[in-house]
C-alpha cells in the first residue's frame, strides 16, 4: 500500500475516532478496481480510502448535500473532504458566495501528481504550477514525483481554435453537442452549479425548450459556461462525468483564460474577495 | 425582382438613454432601418446575457445591447455590471462560433438621436452582410418567432 | 443454415440504404454510436457494444405529438408517419428492450400512437455476439448473447461471412433477392460469464424497501440523467407545448414529448411544488425497484436487459449488477431472521 493511502486513512480514522467530522468523504475501489467516491462515516471503514490518477471528480460538490441542518435546532453537519489544489478552489468560492461555512469543513489535500481523463492526462493538469493546495487542515504528499512545468500554457488547444473562421467554430461545435445527450451530469458533477432550478429546466420564465436537439443543447453549454465566469475553478469535473467524452473544459478555459487577460482574476484565491460579475471598477474601460 | 436577406435584429435599449435617444431620433424624423425589434428595459444592467442567446435561438441575426454612457447611469451602477457581462460573454459567443459583429453593445445617451440612427444603421448593413445566423439552420422546431419586416 | 458471405451482405445493405433509413454502428471520434448511414462503408465492424441504444429510433430522444396551429380557430395535426426504418447490427439484449417497450405502449392500452408507428416501420437485424463482454450480464435478466427475442433477422459470425436465420415476416420479406448459400454450419456457442449473480423474483423485494442500503448507495448519485439515457428499456419522457412560430393572428405550438428520468431532481415534482421522491434515495431506489419489481408486476416484464451500459457511464461508479448481487445478499439475511 503506497505511503499517501496510508496517510490518507490515517487522517481520516483521526477525524472520525475523535468526532471532530461525521463523515469523510473521498474515493474508493469496486469490486471491479474502478474509482468512486465513497462517504466514510465509522472510522473502521477508513481503509476503503484510495488515492490514484483517475480520481478527477471534484468531491467539494458533494458538500451541497451537506451544508444545511438536517432539521430544527440541530447543527450543519461536519464534513473532511479530500481536496486536489484545484478543488480547494471551490472552497473559496462556496466561501465568498455563502453557502459554506469554513469550520464545518476539515480539508484533507494533497500535493497533486495530476490526473487522467479517459486514460489521458488531463490538459491543465500537464501545464499546471499550482500543486499544492491554497487551503489545507491535512497535507498529505503525492507518491509519484511532481514536475513543474516551466510555463503556464494551458491554452493552446484554445488558441487552435481561435485561428478558425467563426463558421468552424460553430461548425466544431456542433458537431460535438450533436453527441450531447442533455443528460446534465455536467452540471450535477460541477461544485459551482447549486442552482436549484437550472435556467435550462425553468417553465416560468421559459429559456429553452425540452427538446434534445443542438440549438437548445448549445443554449445550454454556452449558457452554463457563462454562469461559471469567473466561478470555474478548472476541476475539470464536468469533462470527467460527460458520458459522451464532449470537451467541455475548452469552454470553461476559454472563460477563465478571458477573465484572466481582462481583470487579472483567477478564481478561489481568497475565501473573502467578492465575486468577479458582483463588483466593478468605475475607470475600466472594456472591449464590449 | 430578387428579395433581398432582410436581417431580423433584437435591440435591448435602456428606458433612461438610448430608448429616450431612440425616441429623439423618431421625433427628429432621422429614419433609420425597420429591422430592429425595441425591448424596453429600465437599464442595461438588467439585460441578462440570457436574454442575448435566447434572442439568437429565436432567430435573431443580431442583438444590440444600448445603454447609458460609463457614469451615466439612471441607477449609478447598472451599466458597469452590463460592461463586465458582455466583455465576457461577447469572447464566448465568439468563441462557439457566432460571429464577433452580430453583437453590438455600446452606450447612447437621450440626446443622441442622430447617434442612435447611426449606429442602428451601420449594424443592420453589417450583419445584411453577414448573413442569416447559421446557428438555427437546421433547428426544425424553430420556424418563426419574428415577424416578418413589412418593407 | 442460410450462410452469407461478407460481400453479399454489404451488396444487400446498400440495396437496403437505397429503399429505406439504414442505421447501423459508426464509430465516432472512438466512440461507437448508432447512426443513420448512406452505404455500408461507414458500418464500424468489430464493434462490442455502442455507447448508446437504438431505441432512439423507436422511442426518439425528441419527438412532436401533435402540430397546435391557434389563429381564428384552432388545428390540430399529427406529424407525418415515420419512414420505414432498418437497424443494422443490434445486439440481441438491444433487441429485447422492444419486449419491455410492447409491454407498455403497446400490449397495455391506451395505445402509444407515435411509439406504435415507429414500431410498424422498424426492422431490426441483429448481430449476435461471439461473448458477454466485461459489464455484460444479459444472462441474470433472462437474456442471452445469441437470443433472438425482438429480431427480425439474426445473423451470427462464422467462417467466411454469417448464418442469417429469418425471424419474422417483416424479415423474411427484406431478404427476398439476396444470394446466400445453404450450408450445415454449427455457430459457435458464445463465451458467457459464470458466476454472475442471482437476480431476485419481483414479489421478494418489497422486504427491502425501507433497508438503509439505499441511502448508502445513494450517497454519491448525482442525481444526473446518463443511467436512463443509455439504458435500451428505460422510457420515461417529459411532455411540453413550445411555441413554435409566432406570427400576426398565428401562434404555432407542436407538443414535444422529450427523454426525462426518474432520477432527475424535478422529475416527480408536482403542480404546487410538492415532491414525493425530493431525495436522492428514494429517486435511486425508484430506479432499481421501477426495474426489477414495479415493472414486472405491472407490465409482465424486466426493466433490464443486461447491457451494462449503465455501468459503464455512470461517472460516480454506481453498479447494478452490484446492487443485484447486495439485494440478494441482504434478502438471504432478511430470510434467515423472518
Amino acid at each position: 500500500m503506497t505511503k499517501m493511502n496510508k496517510q490518507i486513512r490515517a487522517a481520516a480514522e483521526k477525524y472520525l475516532k475523535d468526532s471532530i467530522v461525521s463523515c469523510v468523504i473521498g474515493y474508493e475501489e469496486d469490486s471491479r478496481g474502478r474509482i468512486r467516491p465513497a462517504f466514510i462515516e465509522d472510522a473502521k471503514d477508513a481503509d476503503r480510502l484510495i488515492w490514484n490518477a483517475t480520481c478527477n471528480l471534484n468531491l467539494v460538490n458533494y458538500l451541497h448535500q451537506r451544508k444545511l441542518s438536517p432539521g430544527k435546532d440541530q447543527p450543519v453537519p461536519k464534513t473532511a473532504v479530500l481536496v486536489r489544489p484545484c478543488d480547494v478552489r471551490s472552497i473559496n468560492l462556496l466561501i465568498s458566495e455563502q453557502q459554506i461555512k469554513r469550520e464545518n469543513i476539515k480539508l484533507i489535500g494533497i500535493t497533486c501528481p495530476g490526473t487522467e481523463i479517459n486514460g489521458q492526462p488531463r490538459t491543465i493538469c500537464q501545464f499546471c504550477m499550482e500543486r499544492t493546495p491554497v487551503d489545507w487542515d491535512v497535507l498529505i504528499d503525492s507518491d509519484q514525483p511532481i514536475e513543474i512545468p516551466s510555463a503556464e500554457d494551458i491554452y493552446e488547444d484554445i488558441k487552435e481554435m481561435e485561428n478558425w473562421t467563426p463558421a468552424e467554430r460553430l461548425a466544431y461545435w456542433q458537431k460535438e453537442f450533436d453527441n450531447c445527450i442533455r443528460c446534465y451530469a455536467c452540471r450535477l458533477a460541477c461544485p459551482g452549479c447549486y442552482c436549484y432550478e437550472c435556467v435550462s429546466e425553468q417553465v416560468d420564465p421559459h429559456w429553452t425548450s425540452i427538446a434534445l436537439d443542438v440549438p437548445e443543447k448549445m443554449f445550454f453549454h454556452v449558457m452554463r459556461a457563462y454562469h461559471l465566469a469567473g466561478r470555474c475553478v478548472g476541476c475539470d469535473a464536468c469533462e470527467a462525468a460527460c458520458p459522451m467524452n464532449i470537451p467541455l473544459s475548452r469552454l470553461n478555459r476559454k472563460v477563465a483564460r478571458e477573465i484572466l487577460e481582462m481583470f487579472n482574476y483567477k478564481t478561489g484565491d481568497d475565501p473573502e474577495e467578492a465575486p468577479l460579475l458582483a463588483c466593478f471598477d468605475p475607470h475600466e474601460r472594456l472591449r464590449t | 425582382m430578387t428579395t433581398q436577406f432582410e436581417p431580423k435584429i433584437v435591440s435591448f435599449l435602456c428606458n433612461w438613454c438610448s430608448y429616450a435617444g431612440a425616441d429623439l431620433a423618431g421625433t427628429s424624423r432621422i429614419s433609420y432601418p425597420q429591422n430592429i425589434r425595441i425591448i424596453r428595459v429600465p437599464c442595461s444592467g438588467r439585460i441578462d446575457p440570457l436574454f442575448v442567446v435566447k434572442a439568437f435561438l429565436d432567430g435573431a441575426d443580431g442583438v444590440m445591447v444600448l445603454g447609458c454612457h460609463p457614469g451615466d447611469c439612471h441607477y449609478q451602477q447598472g451599466n458597469y455590471y452590463a460592461q463586465r457581462r458582455y466583455a465576457i460573454m461577447h469572447k464566448l459567443l465568439e468563441f462557439t462560433g457566432v460571429e464577433f459583429e452580430r453583437l453590438y453593445v455600446d452606450w447612447v445617451s437621450a440626446s443622441e438621436g442622430k447617434r442612435f440612427a447611426t449606429v442602428v444603421t451601420r449594424f443592420t448593413d453589417q450583419i445584411r452582410e453577414l448573413g442569416p445566423l447559421k446557428l438555427n439552420e437546421n433547428n426544425k422546431y424553430l420556424k418563426e418567432k419574428l415577424p416578418e419586416v413589412a418593407l | 443454415m442460410k450462410i452469407i458471405t461478407q460481400k453479399h451482405l454489404q451488396e444487400w445493405l446498400s440495396r437496403l440504404a437505397g429503399e429505406m433509413n439504414l442505421v447501423a454502428p459508426v464509430n465516432s471520434k472512438g466512440k461507437m454510436i448508432y447512426r443513420e448511414i448512406k452505404s455500408p462503408e461507414q458500418i464500424a465492424w468489430g464493434f462490442e457494444r455502442t455507447k448508446m441504444p437504438p431505441k432512439n429510433w423507436y422511442f426518439p430522444m425528441t419527438e412532436s405529438i401533435l402540430e397546435i396551429k391557434q389563429g381564428k380557430e384552432t388545428k390540430i395535426t399529427e406529424p407525418p408517419e415515420p419512414q420505414k426504418t432498418v437497424i443494422f447490427g443490434v445486439r440481441p439484449c438491444d433487441a429485447r428492450s422492444v419486449i419491455a417497450f410492447d409491454a407498455l405502449f403497446l400490449n397495455k392500452p391506451p395505445v402509444d400512437r407515435q411509439y406504435a408507428r415507429h414500431r410498424e416501420a422498424l426492422i431490426m437485424i441483429g448481430l449476435s455476439c461471439p461473448q458477454m463482454w466485461d459489464t455484460c450480464f444479459c444472462l441474470t435478466v433472462g437474456g442471452a448473447p445469441n437470443s433472438k427475442e425482438g429480431l427480425d433477422i439474426l445473423l451470427s459470425q462464422v467462417e467466411d461471412g454469417y448464418a442469417v436465420e429469418l425471424l419474422t415476416v417483416k424479415g423474411e420479406t427484406i431478404f427476398e433477392g439476396v444470394t446466400f448459400k445453404e450450408l450445415a454450419i454449427k455457430v459457435d456457442e458464445p463465451q458467457i460469464h459464470n458466476g454472475l449473480p442471482a437476480l431476485r423474483k419481483s414479489d421478494q423485494w418489497m422486504a427491502l424497501f425501507n433497508d438503509l442500503y439505499w441511502q448508502k448507495l445513494s450517497d454519491s448519485c448525482l442525481s444526473c440523467r446518463v443511467c436512463s439515457f443509455v439504458c435500451p428499456t428505460c422510457r420515461c419522457y417529459d411532455v411540453r407545448d413550445e411555441l413554435v412560430a409566432l406570427k400576426p393572428g398565428l401562434k404555432e405550438y407542436e407538443r414535444l414529448r422529450a427523454w426525462d428520468s426518474c432520477t432527475a431532481t424535478g422529475y416527480r415534482r408536482i403542480a404546487g411544488g410538492h415532491n414525493p421522491r425530493d431525495t436522492k434515495e428514494k429517486r435511486l431506489r425508484n430506479r432499481f425497484y421501477c426495474k426489477f419489481m414495479y415493472y414486472p408486476e405491472d407490465y409482465g416484464s424486466l426493466g433490464c436487459v443486461g447491457c451494462g451500459r449503465c455501468i459503464d457511464a455512470c461517472p460516480v461508479g454506481i453498479d447494478i449488477l452490484e446492487v443485484i448481487e447486495n439485494v440478494d445478499h441482504l434478502l438471504e439475511k432478511v430470510q434467515i431472521n423472518v
